[in-house]
């Protein structure tokens, strides 16, 4: 009889020892995205006047997505030259996404695909550093050429391609899939 | 799944106790058996049977079954009733001889024999009516519930070693699997998964996220010698939850023989250049001899490791498709006179990576996949496992005692402690993050007390048995990273009776239990950074009833009702995120009420000469099923639009035929048929659910020799594996919502049907004084290319094409 006692001694000791909590779930630890983008900006200058600078900014593209700057007004058959700015605002500090995908290019392309084809072309102007059959189109910067008076939208997508990149969409995954309202008149 | 004579039928626990001996014993026929190291007497026999009335002509017993009780092991007659034990030292041993249908008896034999017939018996048939249903030290716990279960164990168990849980079940009759990629895989029991089932690992509930449909259990498959599936609502005894049924992974029995044996399995595989092994060494001190120190003392180590490369459909390579896996463990048994008290240990470290041509960053992608016949990324082979992964670690901490009373009845304790930490390595574009994505730490303690009262025998030669008993568990987990469930902390507690009364041809068992569970979710507020939380407290009452009838002697009709629930997970209350792998946005519903199952079930089972199988239907009605429901707005995200879904409830109906059936065309020649259908409907909304097996047929050819040339136990297989086209499932709708196509039911009409050939050859053979056994098997040969409706990467990549397996096992 005694040792059943001593036997159940010890494994009630044992377990409320090793089951004392510790409450770690009290601690709650903040949302923490490796690779949120927060913030998408488009930003195109008049080839024809430099004053002209046409931004439109998408923000919270992590949470609920807020359009109300993200209109591209454009002027009927004017070209401009456009860049892409992407950055991640949950950091601090903001995290330049832009930065990290020009120092990665020969894995990344920018792909704009406006909603009809002649709403506007676009045609990328920087090339990366990819070995023969490369160099490929980045996307970081391009042209764009705007149609006649109309409205529509350009899809930016940021392809990730790696071992893959080939000049095409097709390979790879978005990490970004985007439509920016578009407004020419 | 091609088994043998002596595994491939699932046994009714009712028919007779000394058909679940007989299985126990098989395992220690394949050589599962702890061999000492120092004895080497063998004992060979015969045992016939006689009718007792015509007192004529004599018989072998095929299948009869000879167990020793002092070393707890035994063998199985063969075909002209002939058995063999080996290992054995000089003493004077106890042997049960038993057969269903015959008298048992008892012998006490002096080795070596002084003469060689001495071991050989006559059984006389019993014509009265079997009183079979006693418990026996023999029959595990599980075994005993009159509830529907089929197990996997000896020969059976070993063609299946080095496959997952999940791969291994799904040779069993109303099993199946959900698949994510050829790596990940859990069990599902009649149209039931993930918190819809308990595994319980060596005695222990295992928590490991198992909510999560990617979340693969974190079992070492080659810790068991017994994988016992009850299939149905089986929360009496094993806790809320398990509306589905339950898992049981059991360890064989510690040894009882002084000295140390082991044994080593070595499985290769040509699909994925896959290889494991796995070793076991395990020992016993001297019982015999009374005090001496350490007696009753015994003990196990094990562990396994696991390496796999890119799998390969017929025609590609599935890009990092490769697992590691390494796991050990420790047992620790001590056994007095009437106490005695356990310590194992085991951990489970393995890397999982998810088929790269699966990873979608958008919609977009997703629609772009779905219409590529295969592929864009086609490797050649390799080893490399890069994002994206998983990587798991799961360890268990388990004490167990038990003292049995002096009026025979038992009570048992046990503590276990489970740490579950997870990994989720997404692939990552451009910031060179070396943090996971996701990071979960879930921590169980979990408490059991079961009390087993004496059996108690009434005036009219009926028995009682039955037991009491309390759960207990807590939990707690801790979250980093990106949200996909809340930390937690929750508490439950459970109180159960179950009674079962045999008398003559019948068996009664009835259940009742009570559960009350806590759950506290705690969240932070990120503008104010300070953290609140949730609290939901649910209660409930279940019961189960089931009778069991001896028709014949070799026919037996089995009958349960039960009722059991689910209190929703904290997974269903409040997961809230982009489900990349699913490209579905989550949302949790804290409104959500408890699953509530009502489950029916008959069996009737056989047990013939050439003949012998079960058949089973079952009906499993739930309310407050939770299932996701899609909703009419897709989410806006960086990557675009994704369709966005929310915890719903509906009634739902899930009922089945499972059957499963031997025929002994010779004495060699066995034809095993194993089918299983199953129709699932939502009542509320009138339509399909998701995700629903579909009906399916395994067919196998076996021809067995008992001995030829140096090979024993040889035997060769062929099976053809049908899985019909799943017709009912959800219709795939599509809309157009802001210009982008937005899917809803599904993403893709449910796979063609498909047939796959499979051929297995297993012997055992000495290799000097070294005995093994090899199975050698192939399965798709015809290398088919197919796709599965349980595979959530259907969508993207064939499954994997032809794989030949060699699996050696050494038992020293």
């Amino acid at each position: 009889m005694q040792s059943i006692r001593t036997a159940l001694w010890t494994v009630l000791a044992v377990s409320f020892l090793a089951g004392a909590c510790k409450n770690d779930e009290q601690n709650v630890a903040p949302t923490d995205d490796n690779e949120a983008l927060t913030t998408a900006i488009l930003s195109l200058t008049n080839t024809a006047n430099a004053q002209d600078v046409v931004t439109a900014t998408i923000e919270n593209l992590n949470t609920t997505a807020d359009f109300t700057k993200a209109t591209l007004n454009l002027k009927a058959n004017a070209t401009y030259s456009g860049a892409v700015q992407l950055y991640d605002k949950t950091q601090t500090p903001t995290l330049d996404a832009t930065t990290e995908i020009r120092e990665k290019a020969n894995e990344h392309l920018f792909v704009y695909t406006p909603s009809a084809a002649n709403l506007l072309t676009v045609t990328i102007t920087d090339k990366d550093s990819n070995p023969t059959p490369g160099p490929y189109p980045i996307g970081l910067a391009f042209t764009l050429k705007a149609g006649v008076a109309a409205m529509g939208k350009l899809k930016v997508q940021l392809r990730h391609q790696p071992n893959a990149k080939n000049g095409t969409s097709a390979p790879g995954s978005d990490d970004l899939n985007v439509d920016f309202p578009v407004t020419i008149i | 799944m091609q088994s043998g004579p002596f595994t491939q039928r699932t046994y009714r626990k009712l028919t007779s106790h000394c058909i679940c001996l007989w299985l126990v014993l098989c395992i220690t026929r394949f050589g599962w058996g702890q061999n000492s190291t120092v004895c080497t007497d063998s004992l060979t026999g015969q045992i016939q049977g006689q009718d007792t009335r015509q007192r004529s002509e004599k018989l072998a017993l095929v299948g009869a079954t000879v167990y020793v009780r002092e070393v707890g092991k035994g063998a199985v007659a063969d075909s002209n009733g002939y058995f063999r034990l080996t290992g054995l030292c000089p003493g004077t041993y106890t042997l049960d001889y038993q057969f269903i249908g015959y008298k048992k008896q008892t012998r006490s034999i002096r080795l070596p024999l002084a003469d060689p017939t001495s071991s050989s018996v006559t059984l006389l048939s019993e014509n009265v009516t079997l009183n079979e249903v006693t418990v026996t030290e023999h029959r595990s716990e599980a075994q005993q519930l009159l509830q529907t279960q089929v197990s996997l164990s000896g020969a059976a168990l070993d063609q299946t070693r080095g496959q997952s849980l999940g791969e291994s079940l799904k040779s069993l009759a109303g099993l199946y699997s959900i698949q994510t990629g050829p790596s990940i895989s859990k069990p599902v029991i009649h149209g039931l998964y993930s918190n819809r089932i308990i595994i319980l690992n060596n005695g222990i509930r295992q928590e490991d996220q198992q909510w999560g449909t990617e979340h693969a259990p974190q079992v070492d498959q080659f810790l068991a010698s017994r994988l016992t599936v009850i299939k149905g609502a089986a929360s009496i005894r094993y806790g809320s939850d398990a509306i589905g049924g339950v898992i049981l992974v059991e360890p064989k029995a510690m040894p009882t023989q002084p000295g140390i044996g082991g044994e080593v399995n070595v499985v290769g595989a040509t699909n994925g250049g896959m290889g494991v092994a796995s070793g076991m060494l395990e020992g016993a001190f001297s019982r015999t001899r009374p005090g001496k120190k350490l007696t009753g003392l015994s003990w196990r180590l094990q562990g396994t490791i696991k390496r796999s490369g890119y799998v390969r459909t017929p025609y590609y390579f599935l890009e990092n498709t490769s697992y590691h896996e390494n796991n050990f463990s420790g047992d620790i048994h001590y056994d007095h006179k009437n106490w005695g008290a356990e310590v194992f240990y085991s951990q489970f470290d393995t890397k999982i990576g998810l088929f790269t041509g699966a990873q979608v960053g958008s919609l977009a992608d997703l629609y772009a996949a779905i219409s590529r016949p295969e592929p864009l990324a086609q490797p050649g082979f390799s080893y490399a496992l890069n994002r994206p992964y998983q990587d798991v670690q799961h360890d268990l901490l388990k004490i167990r005692t038990y003292w049995r009373f002096k009026n025979e009845s038992t009570l048992t304790a046990t503590f276990a402690r489970q740490k579950n930490t997870r990994r989720e390595y997404d692939f990552i574009s451009f910031s060179g993050a070396l943090n996971p994505e996701l990071y979960l730490r879930l921590i169980t303690h979990t408490t059991d007390l079961i009390w087993e009262h004496r059996d108690i025998k009434t005036t009219n030669s009926g028995q009682w048995s039955g037991s009491v008993g309390f759960n207990g568990i807590t939990q707690g987990n801790v979250r980093q990273y990106l949200f996909l469930i809340p930390n937690f902390r929750n508490y439950g507690a459970g109180l159960f009776g179950i009674e079962r009364y045999a008398v003559g041809r019948w068996t009664l068992e009835a259940g009742l239990r009570y559960d009350y569970r806590w759950l506290r979710a705690y969240f932070l507020n990120e503008a104010t950074t300070q953290t609140y939380f949730t609290t939901h407290n649910w209660q409930n009452a279940n019961g189960s009833l089931g009778a069991a009838y001896q028709l014949r002697p070799d026919l037996t009709l089995t009958a349960n009702v039960s009722t059991a629930w689910r209190a929703p997970n904290v997974a269903d209350l409040y997961s809230n995120g982009l489900h990349q792998s699913a490209v579905a946005y989550e949302r949790g519903n804290p409104n959500l009420q408890p699953e509530q199952a009502y489950n029916g079930n008959l069996v009737l089972a056989y047990t013939g000469h050439r003949l012998s199988g079960e058949v089973g239907i079952y009906n499993n009605l739930i309310h407050n099923y939770i299932y996701l429901k899609p909703d009419s707005v897709p989410v806006i995200r960086q990557r675009g639009a994704f369709p966005s879904y929310s915890y719903a409830q509906v009634q739902a109906r899930f009922r089945g035929i499972d059957a499963t059936l031997t025929y002994k065309l010779t004495s060699q020649l066995t034809l095993t048929t194993k089918n299983s259908l199953l129709f699932a409907y939502n009542q509320t909304d009138r339509d399909y659910l998701v995700f629903i097996p579909p009906n399916r047929s395994d067919n196998s050819l076996r021809y067995d020799w008992a001995r030829l040339g140096r090979l024993s136990n040889l035997y060769v297989s062929v099976s053809g594996l049908y899985v019909a086209r799943q017709n009912r499932a959800p219709a795939v709708t599509s809309r157009q919502e802001n210009g982008d196509v937005i899917f809803t039911g599904d993403f893709a009409p449910p796979p063609p049907a498909y047939f796959l050939l499979g051929a297995e050859l297993g012997f055992a053979a000495k290799v000097g004084r070294q005995s093994m056994s090899v199975i050698l098997t192939g399965s798709n040969l015809a290398n088919v290319d197919y796709r599965d409706y349980l595979n959530r990467f259907r969508y993207f990549a064939d499954e994997p094409g032809r794989n030949i397996s060699l699996k050696v096992r050494v038992p020293f």
